[in-house]
């Protein structure tokens, strides 16, 4: 049992955060929520000339082939900036699909772009529920010629208006187990029939509408086994969920410092804020719950690094980070009274993250009912003592 | 990084349970108030003692030389996941023997007084047994304020006051005392000493007092001129307060075990309402799912804390912070709990009979349990207070 950090990974973490807060500091920030494509290009290219968009990709397709774990620092350090850009959607969700069940041409094909280029790439799953279950997945795909036609709407997608490539998870064929009939589809962002519209978030993370009239697809440009394809949504599913609830983490351990530092300065009745009792409570709860996610993220990251993913806890690990990065947002909040609940302070723009989180790659009672089925699939430890 | 056990970590789980299924039968709960106010449970208990203490696991963390085993911290964790899933009773030897009385005095204690009570603990013999005498009838949170006297004369100690709240009192040999030894100190902190009291020493009476449920779990105790020898005293005169936080801090080490006591409780929760149906309904998937994440969250905060103290760093806050959590999961296991077993929570939990008793009574026990636990070895807010000032940095706020 060993939670510390390598010497590697104290030092990807420290050169990640120094990059971030140089590069995107948090004017930065507040000035992206205004632009057209809500981050900023010339730092998206920095980070690709720094390798960091080939952290894991494996060396053959120019990736430096690091650890899970390496991704998770630098997903933590995003978090604890809100930096925003489209690494998550591109590195941690679809290359990490591509180079698992991608054929050899796809791979060569794809993940050098990524890697050394910083292709932006999005996923498309949500549709008009937004939420991850099989039986949302509707947009409807059917082959003809050599190929497929793609007709429906997604939603949420993120940062779809500056993807190149967009993976799109579409039906092939309706049958009484919904997880079946499932295909995923690479397709290009300028195809013909495909309109993108930006979703409105209050967060203005970048999250879009993308609908498909006809939109032709090759046989090539299918990702994995037809209708084999909820795998595939599972896999990013879960990967994704534990790389998300890193970024989450890194908020909420953000989030609590600022409350925490604001409390020592802030003065009423003569004297800090912080030594009122009422209000040390609720920190000490903070810090309480943002310990428990972030060893939480830890333990389940650590797992899929070691090729032990553990579905019921990177479940956990969500629905943890979602309760957490809301709990903490609104308690950091009120510890800064009025001036809290305005645009100008930072803690701000946390608490509108951490609504902006929740629901990408699974919100809390869909992570809850995962967690429920493998509490009812397994046999607990004392039934097998009798 | 590593989340896993090592391998003769897990060798011993294996072992435990074959103990477990050797000498534990799984048809009763042992629960928290039983053995203190059972003479047979007691005696139940006392012969578990034995027996870990022969194969080595009562005191396997210690050194080899004071009755140990030299087993590693990640041994001791597996030793006390076991015990909270299976309710291992008899581990403590008393409330304080084992988990804070040997841990203090190999810290602060003299060659001798480690040479006499250490094997004694170790032995699992009755005369091992300890209770703890912190508070008083003012002394509750306010620890520091305590007024039981030990005055110094010649070469003994003259012990005057009360104590209260004393578990297993009644079942002890020992009791690990904090008293005032400078009645003029500046700071009432800096007045406090640990002396060893032997219960059957006279002038100490003990009175039970009768826990919410009617058991007779914990005591208060008086003492009158009590003559104790001076090399009695655990460590410097008038340094008790450090002394005393460092042991309060293995005591409230206790989320590990907790932890696993919810697993089990989960786990029974979980294959009930699979019996009943109930699971099929989502509102009860969904709680039983958050209890889940919670002692998920419980467990591995309290290896966090375990690892830290591993690498010999100080954990200054980490037990207090694991010990006001668990107070929390268990109130919340407690009524998630209740609510599925519905009326018969109710039932008393000092009745014997299954008939009225649901999951063996294990989560009334636990319903029961979490009010009290949550004021035992420092209130939840005590803790906070703890956390804030060292956890955080902020202003003593009271
Ligand atoms: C099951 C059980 C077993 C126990 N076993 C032992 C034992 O073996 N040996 C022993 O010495 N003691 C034992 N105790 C006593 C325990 O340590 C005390 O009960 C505890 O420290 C609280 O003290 P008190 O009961 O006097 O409550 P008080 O200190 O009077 O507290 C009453 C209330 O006021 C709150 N409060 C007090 N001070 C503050 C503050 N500064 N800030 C905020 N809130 C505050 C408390 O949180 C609590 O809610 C046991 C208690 C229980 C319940």
């Amino acid at each position: 049992m060993d939670f510390g950090f390598s010497k590697d990974q104290d030092l990807i973490r420290k050169s990640a955060r120094e990059f971030i807060e140089k590069e995107c500091p948090k004017e930065k920030v507040r000035e992206l929520k205004q632009d057209k494509k809500g981050f900023d290009t010339k730092i998206w290219k920095k980070m690709a000339n720094l390798g960091f968009m080939g952290l894991v990709i494996a060396e053959e397709y120019h990736g430096t082939e690091g650890d899970f774990l390496d991704l998770m620092i630098f997903m933590e350090e995003i978090g604890r900036n809100i930096f925003p850009c489209p690494f998550f959607i591109t590195v941690c969700q679809c290359a990490p699909a591509i180079e698992e069940f991608g054929t050899a041409a796809q791979k060569k094909n794809i993940l050098p772009k990524i890697a050394e280029k910083g292709e932006i790439w999005s996923y498309a799953v949500n549709e008009d529920k937004a939420d991850y279950e099989a039986s949302d997945i509707q947009l409807s795909a059917v082959a003809k010629g050599d190929g497929y036609v793609l007709n429906g709407t997604k939603l949420f997608v993120p940062y779809a208006n500056s993807a190149k490539k967009i993976l799109v998870v579409g039906r092939t064929t309706q049958s009484d187990n919904p997880e079946e009939g499932i295909t995923l589809f690479i397709v290009d962002a300028n195809s013909d029939g495909v309109e993108i519209e930006e979703i409105p978030t209050a967060a203005k993370d970048m999250k879009c509408e993308v609908r498909f009239n006809n939109v032709t697809v090759s046989r090539d440009d299918v990702l994995g086994e037809i209708d084999k394809g909820w795998a595939i949504v599972d896999y990013v599913l879960q990967y994704g969920a534990v790389l998300k609830s890193a970024e989450m983490s890194g908020g909420t351990q953000a989030a609590l410092d600022i409350a925490n530092k604001y409390a020592k300065e802030r003065f009423q009745f003569g004297k800090p804020i912080g030594s009122f009792q009422s209000l040390q409570h609720r920190l000490v709860k903070m810090l309480t719950e943002v310990d428990g996610l972030k060893n939480l993220v830890y333990e389940a990251a650590w797992n899929i690094d070691e090729g032990t993913p553990n579905k019921m806890l990177n479940s956990m690990v969500k629905v943890k980070a979602n309760n957490v990065y809301h709990r903490v947002c609104f308690d950091a909040v009120y510890i800064h009274g009025a001036i809290g609940w305005t645009e100008e302070m930072d803690i701000s723009l946390y608490l509108l993250r951490a609504k902006a989180n929740e629901n990408d790659c699974g919100g809390t009672n869909f992570h809850r009912e995962r967690i429920a089925k493998e509490l009812e699939s397994y046999e607990p430890d004392f039934l097998a003592m009798k | 990084m590593d989340f896993k056990y090592d391998e003769k970590a897990e060798a011993l789980r294996k072992q435990i349970r074959e103990f477990v299924k050797e000498n534990l039968p799984q048809d009763k709960e042992r629960g928290m108030f039983s053995e203190e106010h059972d003479d047979d449970e007691w005696a139940f208990s006392m012969n578990m003692s034995k027996k870990l203490s022969e194969i080595g696991w009562l005191t396997m963390s210690w050194p080899k030389a004071y009755g140990g085993m030299d087993a590693s911290v990640w041994e001791r964790c597996i030793l006390g996941e076991e015990a909270g899933y299976w309710g291992i009773p008899g581990l403590g030897m008393g409330v304080s023997g084992t988990a804070w009385v040997g841990p203090s005095m190999m810290l602060f204690g003299t060659e001798e007084q480690k040479k006499k009570y250490l094997p004694l603990i170790a032995s699992g013999d009755p005369d091992g047994v300890w209770c703890t005498g912190y508070s008083e009838p003012d002394a509750g949170s306010d620890m520091a304020s305590l007024q039981t006297r030990a005055e110094r004369v010649g070469d003994e100690y003259i012990i005057n006051g009360q104590k209260v709240w004393t578990s297993a009192a009644h079942r002890s040999r020992w009791c690990w005392m904090a008293c005032r030894t400078d009645p003029d100190a500046k700071r009432k902190h800096d007045g406090l000493s640990v002396i060893i009291v032997d219960m059957k020493s006279e002038g100490v009476t003990i009175r039970p007092i009768p826990n919410i449920i009617g058991a007779h779990y914990f005591n208060e105790i008086f003492f009158k001129d009590v003559r104790v020898p001076a090399e009695n005293l655990v460590g410097k005169e008038n340094n008790g307060w450090n002394q005393l936080m460092q042991a309060l801090a293995f005591e409230r080490g206790i989320a590990l075990g907790a932890s696993s006591r919810g697993m089990r409780l989960l786990d029974e929760l979980v294959q009930y309402t699979k019996e009943t149906g109930d699971f099929k309904r989502s509102e009860i998937r969904q709680k039983l799912a958050d209890l889940a994440v919670d002692i998920r969250a419980l467990r591995i905060l309290a290896l966090e804390a375990a690892w830290k103290a591993s690498k010999g760093e100080m954990v200054i806050y980490e037990p207090s912070r694991d010990k006001a959590y668990n107070d929390e999961v268990m109130e919340k296991m407690g009524i998630i709990g209740t609510e599925i077993i519905g009326a018969y929570a109710q039932v008393d939990p000092m009745c014997v009979s299954k008939k009225w008793k649901r999951i063996l009574g294990m989560i009334e026990g636990n319903y029961w349990g979490a009010a009290g636990m949550a004021i035992a070895a420092g209130t939840t807010d005590t803790m906070r207070n703890i956390i804030a000032q060292f956890g955080l940095g902020l202003p003593r706020g009271y």
